[in-house]
This record gives C-alpha cells, structure tokens and sequence, in this order.
C-alpha cells in the first residue's frame, strides 16, 4: 500500500502537466502512474549522476552546474533552463523589492513558461520592473567566459540572438498553447492557467525530497536552485514525454484508419458521428502504451555513445538517456 | 642413355660373351651359333648387296624423321591444350572431327615409324638373339606388320582416348589460372593416395616375401628380383650389342648413319627394357604393360576407393556368402605382380568381376556404390581397348613350336608359313618392335598420374625396381628426356618394303584386328557418351580437375600434413621449401596464362612454337624438373613477387650498375604534416588568436589588480603574458623514394596530438596535462580509424547489377555498379560511427562561429575594462609621475576622452618604461598612482603637493657594474674582495644594490640627523628579521630596543617606496640625506592607512646592529 501511496503521489499534478503539454482527455491512473515512474526514475538518475560528478569535483554536494552538465548536449533545454533560472531570479528581487506584488509573482516560478507568455505580452507592472532591475545571467561553467582568469563584467548590450534562435521549441509550445487558448471560456482559461502551475516541487519541497530520493541518493539537504531546477526538469519531462506519446497515439489512430482498425474502434467511430458527441478533445487519453512507446523512442540512443565499441565484442550497456 | 653408357655396357659384355662361348658347348648354345653365323652371313649379304637400299632407307628414316617427329610432336603437344578444351566444352568427345583428323594425319607418319622402328630393329636384332633363321627374321619382319596394324587400329581408338584425356587435362590446366578450386578435396585424395600407397606397398612385400610364388608360373627367370631380370637383360642385350657393334665397325663405309645417330638406335635398342620384359615369356612385357597401366589409371580414378581391397568381412559379413569369387584391384595388382595374368581376357574378365561383385551385392538401385561401380565398368570399357590381344606363351613351348614349324617347312623364306605369330616373336626382334610401337603409343598417351609428357614407366633403365613403384613412379619425370628421346626416334626403315607377303598378311591381320577393335571403339565411344550424360552428378571441369590433379594434390596435402600432424606443428619435419624448379614452373604458368590471355582461339602456327620455348633455360634440364598438375596456388612457396622496375638490376653498355634510385627519389611536399588550410581551420585559427589576444588583456587586468592589492612589487613578481603565435612545425625536408603515404606512426601521432591539442586550445584550455592529450590523441586515432574501417566495409560491399550497362567515364562498359556511392559510404559510417551531419553542422555553427562572435565581445569587453582600470594615470598632461593628473580639476576621469591613448604597447607597463620614465627599479610606485584609493586619496589631499612635481634633480650616471674585465680598474685594496665576489657570481657582473629585488636589497643607509654613520651597514630586510626574532627569543628584556630595529628595518624599506610614490623618484635614486629627511615627515601622515609605516625615521638611526655593537 505504501508503494502505491508513494507511486501515486503526483497524480493530480502529472494530469494537470498533461493537459497543459496537449492531453485532452482524462489520463487513467495506470498512465498518470507509468509516468510518475518515469519521473522518478529519470529524477533519481539525474541525482545519481550529479553525485558522481559532485564528487569527482571533490564535493559532497551537488551544485547547479553539475545538473546543467547533465542536459548540456541539448541545447535547447539549457537555454530554457537559463530562461526560467533568470526570471526566477528577476522574481525574487521584485518580490524583495515590492512586496505588495511579490507574492503574485512568487506563485508563479513554477511556470516559467506563462511568464514568458506575459513578458512577450508585455503585461503587468511587476513583470516591467523585474526587467528592469536586470535579469542575472546565468553563466555556464563551459562557456568562453570561464576561458578567462579574470570576470568579464557584464554589459548592458549583450544581445542574445543565441536565446532566441534557441527557443524555437519554446515558442512552438507557447503557440500551441495560444491556440489552445484562444477559444476557451473564463472558466477553462482558470483551469488552464491552474494546470499551468502544477509543479512537482512548488510547496511540496518535503514530498518531493523524499519522492527523489533525497538523502538516500544525495545529501539530504540540497539547495534550493537545486529543488527548482528539478521542478523545471520534471515539468520537461512529463511534457515531452506527453507530447511524444500524443504523436505516437496519432500515427496509430491514422494508422487504424487507414486499415479499418480494429472492431472496437470501428464501434467507436460509428458513433463518433452523431451528433451529440462529446467534444474531440474528450475523447480517448493517451494510453499507458502510448506513454511506453514514447518513452522507448525518447531512449533511443543514437550511435555516438558506441562508436568506440565498433569492431570490438564489447557489449555496448546503455546508459539511461535523460530525456 | 649416353654414350658412356653404351661403351661401358659394351665393354663389360665382351666378359660376358667370352663366358658365353667358351663355357659350355651345350646344344643350344651350338645352334644359337650357328644360327649366329648365318645370321651374320645374311646381315653381310644385305649390307653389301641391298645397302644402297636398306642403308639410305635407314638414313632417311635415321635423319630426317626424329626431328620430323620432333617437329610434329612437341607442337601438337602445344595445340592440344586448345582445342580439346574446347571440345570439353562443349561435352561431345566423339564428335570432335578436327581431333580425330589430326588424329589420322598424326598417325600416319607415326605408324610408319613405328613399323620402320620394328624393320630396323630386327634388321639389327638378329645377330644379337642368334635367332639365325633367315625365315625367322622376315617372319618377325612379317608379323610385326600384323602387329602394328593391330596397334594402328587399336591406335585409333588409343589415340583418341588419349586426345580425350589430354583434352580433359588441359582443360584442367588451363583452368589453373581461371578459376580458384577450393582445397576441401586435398584431404580426401591425400588419404586415397596413402591408401593406394599402401596397397602397392602391401603389394610388393607379399610378393618379396614369398617369391616362389610369383615364380610358380614364370616359367625360368620371373622377374620377381629385380636382379635377375636386369642381369639377365643386360648380358643378353650387351651380348646382342657387343657383335653388332663389331659389325657394323666392319662395315662401317657402307653404313649411312651417322655415329651419333646410331648410338642412339642402340641406347634406344638396350634401353627398352621393362620391368616385365622376361625373355622366357613371350608377349609378357607388352601386354603387362599396358594392364599394368589400365590398372593404375583405374586406381587413380576418383570413384575407385571402395574398389582397392579386399572387402572387410567384419564391414559386411554376408559378403563372402552372397560373392562367390570376390575380386578387388589390389589382389588383381598382386596377380599382375605374380604373373598371373596369361591373357587380356583374364585380366578383363578380373577387372569385370569386381564391378559385377559389386553391383550384385549392392543390389539397391540407389546404393552409391553402384554408381561408383558403374562409373568405373564404363572407365574400364573406354581402357580396355589400349590391351593389345597377346596370350604370354613360354618361351619354351614357343620355340619348340618354332622348331616343329622349321623343320616343317625347309624354305628359308618360309614366310607365308609362319601362320601363327607366337613363333616369330620368340625373336627378341618381335619384341623390339612391339615395345618400339608401344613406346610410341604410350608416349602420347598419358600415365595415370597424369603427367604430361612422361611417359617414361615403360622406358625404365635396365634397372627396374620392384619394391619402390613410387619412386620409380617420381623419377619418372626426370628419365622424361631419355623417353622423349626415345619418342622421336623411331628406328628408320619402313615395314612395307620387305616384301607382299607382309604386306598383305598385315592387311588382313589388320582387318581382323579393326574388325575386333571396332568392338572396342564402339564401347568405348558409349562408355563416353554415356559418361557425359553421367556427368550430372559432378561438374565435369570439376570431376576432370580432381582426377587430373589427384595424385599432385595428394602429395603437397600429405607434406603439409606431415608437418602439422597431430594437430600441433612438427618440428622435425622437413620445412617445406620453395625450390628452383618450383619457381619456373611458376614463371612459366605465369607466362602461358598471359600469352593465353593474349591469344585468340585460332592460335597461330607461331603461338605454338612461341609456347613451346617458354621457359626452357639451360638449368631446366639440370634440375629435376617434376611438372606438376596443380594450380600454382597449390605451391605458394614458390611463388615470385613482381619485381619493382627500380629494383631491376639494369647495366649500361659499359657493364656499369645503373643506380636507378635516384630518378624514383622525391621530395615529400611541404605540408604533409600540417594541417591544411580550410576555412573552419582558418577560423579556428582565428579564435585562438583572439583568445590569445584576450588572455593577454587578461594578464594585465590581472597585474594591475594585484597591484592594487599589494603594496610592494617585485621586478620580476609579474610574468610578462607573451604567448607565442601557433605555429605548425612541417617535418624536415625529407625525401623517399617509393609512393604512397609516409608510414611514420610517431610524425603522425604527433601531428594529431597537435591538432588535439589545438582543438583543446580552442575549447577553451589554456593549458592541459601532457596525460589528458594522450589519452584524448588515442581516443581520436581509435575513433578515425574506426571511421575508416567501417568506411573500407562499405565501399567493399559487393557491386551490384545494373538494370541497364551503364559506361564509364573511361569507356569501359559494366553492368554492374558499386553498393554504396562514395557519399552513401561516407554517410553511412558517419552514422555508423555515432556522427551525423546536423552535429558536425551543429559544432561549426556553435562551437566555431558563434564562439567567435563570443570571442569577440569578451575582447571588447575585457579591453574597456582595462581601460576602466587604468584610466587615472592615462592622462598625457599628468607629468612624468602621473602626479600631475591630480592637477586640476580632474576633468579628464569625467570625461573619459583619453581612451584612444590606449593601446597595445602602453599597457605592457615594462616596454612601457614607467620604470625607466621614473628612474625605479621597481613598479611599485608609480603604479600606486594607478589606485582608485591613491586616486581618491589624492584628491582629498592638498594641493600642496603639486608643488613638488618636476624634477628636482638630474639621476646622475649609473656606475659602472663591476665585471672580471674592469676589475683592475677598481682600488688594490678591494680588488680581491670583488674578485671573490665575482666568483661566486659565477664571473657574472656584479649587480648594483638598486637592481637587487627589494626583499634582497640592503637597505640604503641613512645619515642621521646628528650627520653621525654610527652603523658600517645594514643587512636586508629579511636577515635584519630574522636576526630580529632570533634576538628576540635570546634577549627578551631588550623587547623595546629589538621593535624599534625592526619598525626602523621594515620602515626603512618600505618607506622608500611610499617616498617614491609621492612623486620624489629622483630623489632616492642616491641615498641624498637632506631631500630624503624632508620626505618622511609629509609621507607618514599621508600613509596613515598602513600601521606598518608610520614614522620610522625617528628611531631609524638605532639598529639592531648598532645595538648589538654597542
């Protein structure tokens, strides 16, 4: 039973991430499981591997720059990351600053992704002012700067077409998401923006310690960077994960289309056509299977990790591929 | 045989036929003689009466035909490889009408000369067997047209199997070079080799073991011993020869014969010798002979293995119930041996049993024996034919019948008689001639080893060996030229002459004996049709390649075999080596294969002879040349590299060496080892420098921070960043003198190291541990030569067919097209190889472009910071100490305008020459000046001391260091003191205190006020410490005298500095009392921030040493 518990324990949250990543329907408990399994499983190893890191550095404790190495390759994630780390930032200093507004604006660093949307719509006078008060650029440890024995000041002008040439994903997701949103009643709209908040880490800092397996993998008392990288990561996880599976459940409802399908489904699309059918997006979630073979192509590693092994008999042992 | 031979021959039986005549006057010897004397009374009456007619027609046939047959043969032997490979070809041997032409036209002369050789022989015998009847010798004459009218038709069909059976060879041989045969038959023949071995080994120990045996049926002298028989030849020959010898030197005008050309005849006539040749059995060595070699060909045969022993009662035990007379080609082998064998028909009726035995108790229709049992009747049925019809009669009961027969008809041309041929060939002239048509035959006709052009087992030497057939069998090779020999030169004369009788005798005999040999031609012909349609159970090429190289095969199986016995290498076994006959044979395979190549498929007359030659030098005959009939892959030992054309041994007309190298030499290009100039190289190139640029900013920005920080500098404290430009050393000039890739693995280790190390650079590693970049130089060898392999796998896929022949750029048509095109190839292992073209894209883009627009930014950025840095002293208007920025109003550091005066080389604070501008040794203080604090400071104070800017006084002249040279120079009293000095400076100038670091420097001394020098000299600074605390320790109620010597030592020290930086550097250049005294005063209540500092001129003049002195 307390397996159960501990597996069941981000359920609501993990719905809530899938909807916002496209998933229409309600997601059954096996899927939402499955995924919170995933999570977990990839949370642990990211843990595991920082550790290793940590320690070949001579450190006991993890740092930040050790879970950026861990995602350094994808490029694209390590610039949303910079992305949410500054606002997170920006947020804290405008909640120092103006503490009627702090609040609001605290709530919300779980969800880097709205406040770009609200940056990009140029809206709220708390926003406006975290501008201002300069955004801290987050520097990576394998950038030019570090190529340099002294510290580089910063200038204002630093353009960073890299971001935005970067986040093309990022932008493709808010547009999705735009569109999503475009037709949505007030209500909806609360919910969505609710969903959009769902964090696994956000004022759970407690379950999601003892749910990573902090203190067991990693010293117990990690940073709080740390904890909000992770959440970051565990939102990516859970929408790319929710995403691929979407795409995997597409291509086999076109396939079953295409050949009849199975007698089931052609029940089903019988009644698909009358009309006073549930709305499209009601309709069927994504399947624990789907979630599976999205999971196994997101593994799919190319052959860069056993180019050495060619004409060798070793056995290639994959690593867990962060996703 | 050489002459030598003959004469000792000749001279060893004038013994012999001494023996002979004095002995014993028995009544046989008396005939002999008498019928020696007639014979010699006749041989007189036709050499004196006929010569003109017998001596030319034996010229004739003497000169002109053996190099006509030489001519005719050793060509044809040249053609035949052509043409019959055709007609295997194309699977019709009865059919092949240019074969059979050929055949005829061939056959012609050489019946001829077979019968010639016959003629002459008895011409020559009779004295020599003292066979004396006149009527005897024209009946041998007679009867030997019978006989070789018999061999002519049985030729025929000879002839044609022969053809046959060349044909099928030289397919063979010819397909030595054309297709690769794999070796898994070697094992198989090597054991049916060693098996037939044994047998003959089996063979031959049960016949020496039990003589008597073999002797039981022979009726005087069975040639069981090798001894007898050859004795028993040599004095009946050497007889025979000795008196014709004696002859023909008598008449020695009227013989036309040259004397070489008739000591051949006599080699050829005492040579001739077989192992079966037994003068008490008549027709025994002929028809021996050829069973013999039936039996051999039926045991090479592939299909004879089950066939070669006694059947094993234990293998199959109802055998000896269900056969009744079993047979099997050993015990048959042993029958021959023995003797046993009277006619062909038993022989035949032998051979037969074995396969009907076997077909009647493997009555299964689909046993595989059958099949083998089958295969072989029919190869019997095609050899059978080559058994001449003779029944051995002995001797004795000939002659008694030749008696009966004399006395019956009186007439000494008492041919027509002479009805039966047995009589005549108690003539050991009847017998000549058979071997002499045999010899032709079986000379063209290949053994069953399959040697070509040896058929050398019926030329034995006189000394024929029983117990070894298998050497016997090898040297046959090397007695090929005596057997050669004896193929073209049929003794002269022709049959036909010797009158009608024989003529038409022969006719009709030869009738008979077509009509008898036709049997044999149709079966044999049936046997081959009926071959070739069996021939679906194995590739005919195939099955005649396995027969033809069968024995060769066996034998370099069983040598290698010999040495990896037991599954481990032998040592003790002899090394198989290449030797010289096995290298020509190689060269001339080579050779013929080319000029096949070359040839079209009507060979011209000068192909053949262009063929014949090849490969024939001098030493071939010399070494024992063993031709073999196995591809030359079969010998890999003796093959011979190509020669490069520059390592041929070439002579100039003179006989000088021309020393070719020298024209192969060449220059490695330049670059070879440097990385080649691309675009990404060039950028990345271009990064490096930047950073290089970059680190330099960063060496000063990091100086002059420190000296922000630190109070005192020394000179030499701060490394001056001077990074050298890369640059990519090529090799040496070097020159080789072949082509292709240097193979040096240390250049090109060491050249990827270097890009390795670049890369690194580039990455961002200023510096790395010689470790990390051999460990990352082997990662990336492994890696580019893994690319590489999978990209050779690749490329090496097997090509595949085109739909349509497509042409290539150099003309030449295919049909078919490589797997992967060369860019297929390279993607393919790119992927293979975990690299695709969106990272290696995603590097340039990321890692080369944008991290110099990067670079870039960090270089302005880092600049402008020095400049931020160092912007109070830039001002041009300052003065010489930069005192003068603190001027006016200090609009300047408002304003900024004095950023340009920025530039590369007024950074370097050195070259610079702050140092020198302001007469200091050290930086320490004009850089002070640089300080925000100073800065700040300084404005804070007042204006007062802009007063003081200027020079106060000219730096005097700097003394002159003091060196070995100038040492004379210097007072007598001092001089050995410097010298002393010196030398511990290693004979180096001696420094100036001033260029000491200021940790060493002593202390300027100081003039009290009361103008008193109470102390000689002070130590430096760290001494005076040190001594400090050791006094302190020892004296410690003197704590206040010890504190002041060390405030007043460190003061001092430091205190110059401080004086320095207010802008008073001419001043101490030279410890002037007065100006000095004035500074300290104003200088302390500036430095106030330093504890250290304040005033030590108070008590400056009480010095430890002083103290310690007082």
């Amino acid at each position: 039973m307390a397996d159960k518990d501990k597996l069941a324990k981000y359920r609501t949250e993990i719905q809530q991430m899938m909807f916002v990543s496209g998933e229409t329907g309600e997601p059954s408990a096996e899927t939402t499981t499955l995924i919170e399994s995933i999570v977990q499983q990839q949370v642990q190893e990211m843990l595991r591997e920082c550790t290793n890191l940590a320690t070949r550095r001579g450190s006991r404790s993890i740092s930040t720059d050790d879970l950026m190495m861990l995602i350094r390759h994808d490029r694209a994630k390590i610039s949303r990351l910079r992305h949410f780390l500054q606002w997170k930032d920006v947020r804290r200093s405008v909640k120092d600053n103006s503490d009627d507004k702090g609040g609001d604006a605290g709530a919300d660093i779980g969800a880097g992704d709205a406040d770009i949307a609200g940056v990009a719509g140029g809206s709220g006078p708390a926003v406006e002012t975290g501008k201002k008060a300069k955004r801290a650029k987050v520097d990576l440890v394998w950038e030019p700067q570090s190529f340099y024995n002294e510290f580089v000041p910063a200038r204002d002008d630093d353009n960073d077409e890299e971001e935005d040439e970067q986040n093309f994903a990022t932008l493709q997701r808010l547009k999705n998401a735009d569109e999503r949103t475009k037709n949505m009643t007030r209500e909806e709209y609360v919910h969505w923006s609710d969903c959009r908040q769902a964090s696994f880490t956000f004022r759970k800092g407690k379950r999601f310690k003892e749910w990573a397996g902090f203190g067991i993998i990693t010293e117990s008392k990690p940073n709080d960077d740390i904890i909000d990288i992770l959440g970051f990561l565990t939102f990516e996880i859970v929408q790319t994960l929710t995403e691929e599976a979407l795409k995997v459940k597409d291509a086999e409802d076109l396939y079953k289309k295409e050949t009849g399908g199975e007698p089931q489904n052609r029940m089903k699309r019988k009644r698909e056509s009358g009309l006073f059918d549930p709305p499209e997006e009601a309709r069927e979630p994504v399947q624990p299977s789907h979630v599976q073979e999205a999971y196994r192509r997101l593994q799919r590693g190319n052959n860069k990790s056993r180019a050495m092994l060619n004409f060798t008999r070793n056995i290639h042992r994959s690593a867990l591929k962060l996703i | 045989m050489s002459d030598d031979g003959a004469m000792s021959f000749a001279s060893a039986n004038v013994s012999g036929e001494g023996g002979d005549t004095i002995g014993d006057e028995d009544p046989r010897a008396a005939l002999f003689r008498e019928r020696f004397i007639l014979t010699e009374a006749r041989l007189m009456a036709a050499l004196g009466g006929k010569t003109q007619h017998d001596g030319s027609d034996g010229n004739n046939a003497g000169k002109d035909p053996p190099p006509d047959a030489a001519r005719e043969d050793q060509p044809r032997a040249a053609i035949t490889p052509k043409k019959p490979a055709r007609a295997i070809d194309e699977d019709d041997y009865g059919d092949d009408d240019d074969g059979d032409d050929e055949d005829d036209a061939n056959q012609s002369p050489l019946l001829s000369k077979g019968a010639p050789n016959g003629a002459a022989l008895s011409n020559l015998d009779p004295p020599t067997l003292k066979v004396p009847s006149l009527p005897a010798k024209l009946g041998v004459e007679r009867t030997s047209t019978p006989s070789s009218d018999q061999a002519k038709s049985s030729d025929d069909v000879r002839k044609k199997l022969q053809q046959d059976k060349k044909a099928a060879e030289d397919a063979a041989r010819r397909s030595f070079h054309t297709l690769f045969y794999t070796l898994e038959n070697d094992r198989d023949a090597m054991l049916e080799q060693q098996k037939l071995d044994e047998l003959d080994r089996q063979v031959e120990t049960e016949m020496s073991g039990h003589p008597a045996a073999g002797v039981t049926n022979g009726a005087a002298g069975a040639p069981a011993q090798q001894g007898s028989l050859s004795t028993a030849n040599l004095g009946a020959s050497s007889l025979t020869l000795k008196h014709l010898i004696a002859r023909i030197d008598a008449k020695r005008d009227a013989v036309h014969a040259t004397d070489a050309q008739l000591r051949n005849l006599i080699s050829e006539v005492r040579k001739n010798r077989s192992k079966w040749a037994s003068e008490d059995r008549i027709g025994q060595e002929e028809l021996y002979e050829s069973m013999e070699k039936v039996l051999m060909e039926l045991k090479a045969t592939e299909h004879a293995h089950p066939f070669l022993q006694r059947v094993n009662k234990r293998e199959a035990p109802d055998y000896y119930i269900v056969i009744k007379h079993p047979m099997d080609i050993g015990t048959m082998m042993k029958k021959l041996k023995g003797l046993q064998y009277k006619s062909k028909k038993e022989f035949v009726d032998d051979l037969m049993l074995i396969w009907s035995n076997c077909l009647k108790y493997n009555a299964d229709p689909a046993h595989f024996l059958r099949k083998k049992a089958l295969y072989m009747k029919k190869e019997t049925e095609k050899l059978v034919p080559l058994i001449p019809e003779i029944v051995v009669r002995d001797r004795v009961e000939v002659e008694a019948e030749e008696r009966r027969m004399r006395n019956g008809d009186v007439d000494v041309d008492g041919v027509e008689d002479s009805d039966d041929e047995e009589p005549l060939m108690a003539s050991r002239g009847r017998k000549a001639p058979g071997r002499g048509n045999k010899g032709g035959s079986t000379a063209r006709k290949a053994p069953p080893a399959g040697l070509e052009d040896t058929p050398g087992l019926d030329k034995k030497p006189p000394i024929p060996s029983f117990n070894n057939l298998k050497t016997e069998f090898l040297r046959a090779d090397s007695e090929m030229e005596g057997s050669i020999n004896g193929l073209s030169t049929p003794p002269p004369g022709t049959l036909t002459p010797f009158g009608p009788n024989g003529i038409f005798r022969g006719g009709a005999a030869g009738s008979q004996a077509d009509a008898s040999e036709a049997d044999g031609t149709g079966n044999s012909v049936s046997g081959l049709t009926l071959d070739a349609e069996d021939a679906d159970l194995d590739d005919l090429e195939y099955k005649t390649w396995k027969q033809v190289t069968k024995k060769d095969r066996a034998t370099i199986a069983a040598d290698r075999n010999r040495m990896f016995r037991g599954d481990h290498l032998n040592v003790e076994e002899p090394a198989i080596l290449r030797t010289k006959a096995g290298m020509r044979r190689w060269l001339r395979h080579r050779k013929e294969a080319l000029e096949e190549d070359k040839k079209d498929d009507s060979t011209t007359p000068d192909g053949k002879d262009g063929i014949q030659p090849t490969g024939e030098t001098l030493a071939e005959g010399i070494e024992g040349e063993d031709e073999r009939q196995v591809p030359d892959y079969y010998d890999p030992v003796s093959a011979i590299p190509d020669m490069s054309e520059r390592l041929k041994w070439v002579e100039d007309s003179e006989g000088n060496v021309i020393n070719q190298a020298e024209e192969f030499m060449r220059i490695v290009p330049k670059g070879y080892f440097t990385a080649p100039q691309g675009a990404l190289a060039s950028k990345i190139e271009a990064n490096m420098r930047q950073m290089q640029d970059t680190r330099k900013i960063c060496a000063k920005i990091g100086i002059v921070k420190q000296m922000q920080l630190q109070s005192q500098m020394y000179q030499n404290q701060f490394q001056k960043y001077g990074p050298l430009p890369f640059v990519e050393a090529d090799v040496e000039p070097l020159v080789v003198s072949d082509d292709g890739a240097i193979m040096s693995p240390y250049v090109c280790r060491a050249a990827l190291q270097r890009s390795v190390g670049k890369i690194f650079y580039h990455a961002g590693f200023e510096e790395f541990q010689p470790s990390a970049l051999e460990a990352v130089t082997d990662i990336a060898g492994n890696f580019f030569a893994n690319l590489v392999r999978t990209l050779g796998a690749y490329q090496e896929q097997p090509k595949m067919k085109m739909e349509e022949p497509s042409t290539a750029s150099t003309g030449v048509q295919s049909a078919w097209k490589p797997r992967f095109t060369q860019e297929e190839a390279v993607l393919h292992s790119l992927h293979e190889n975990g690299v695709d073209l969106e990272s290696l894209e995603g590097y340039v883009k990321e890692d080369v472009d944008r991290l110099s627009t990067k670079l870039a930014g960090m270089h302005d950025r880092m600049k402008s910071h020095l400049a931020e840095l160092l912007r109070p002293a830039l001002d041009g208007s300052a003065g010489a100490d930069g005192a003068g920025a603190f001027n006016d109003g200090s609009e300047q550091f408002v304003g900024g305008d004095f950023a340009e005066d920025i530039d590369e080389d007024f950074f370097g604070f050195k070259e610079l020459g702050l140092d020198k501008e302001f007469g200091l040794a050290s930086l320490s203080v004009p850089l002070h000046l640089l300080q925000n604090r100073m800065y700040n400071h300084a404005q804070s104070q007042n204006a007062s001391i802009v007063s003081t800017t200027g020079v106060l006084m000219e730096e005097p002249p700097k003394f002159e260091p003091v060196t070995i040279r100038n040492i004379t120079n210097e007072i007598g009293l001092v001089q050995e003191w410097f010298l002393a000095k010196l030398h511990h400076n290693n004979d180096q100038q001696l420094p100036e205190d001033e260029d000491l670091p200021v940790k060493q420097r002593f202390p300027k001394p100081r003039l009290p006020p009361t103008g008193k020098i109470s102390s000689p000299r002070k130590r430096p600074l760290k001494e005076q410490q040190q001594m400090a605390r050791k006094k302190r320790k020892l004296e410690e109620g003197k704590d206040d005298s010890t504190n002041n010597a060390n405030a007043t030592g460190s003061a001092s020290g430091s205190g110059s500095a401080v004086v320095n930086g207010n802008g008073m550097p001419k001043a101490i250049a030279k410890p002037v009392g007065k100006l000095r005294l004035e500074m300290p005063g104003q200088k302390d209540s500036q430095n106030n921030a330093e504890p250290e500092k304040d005033d030590g001129s108070a008590v400056g003049m009480i010095s430890p040493e002083s103290i310690g002195g007082a």
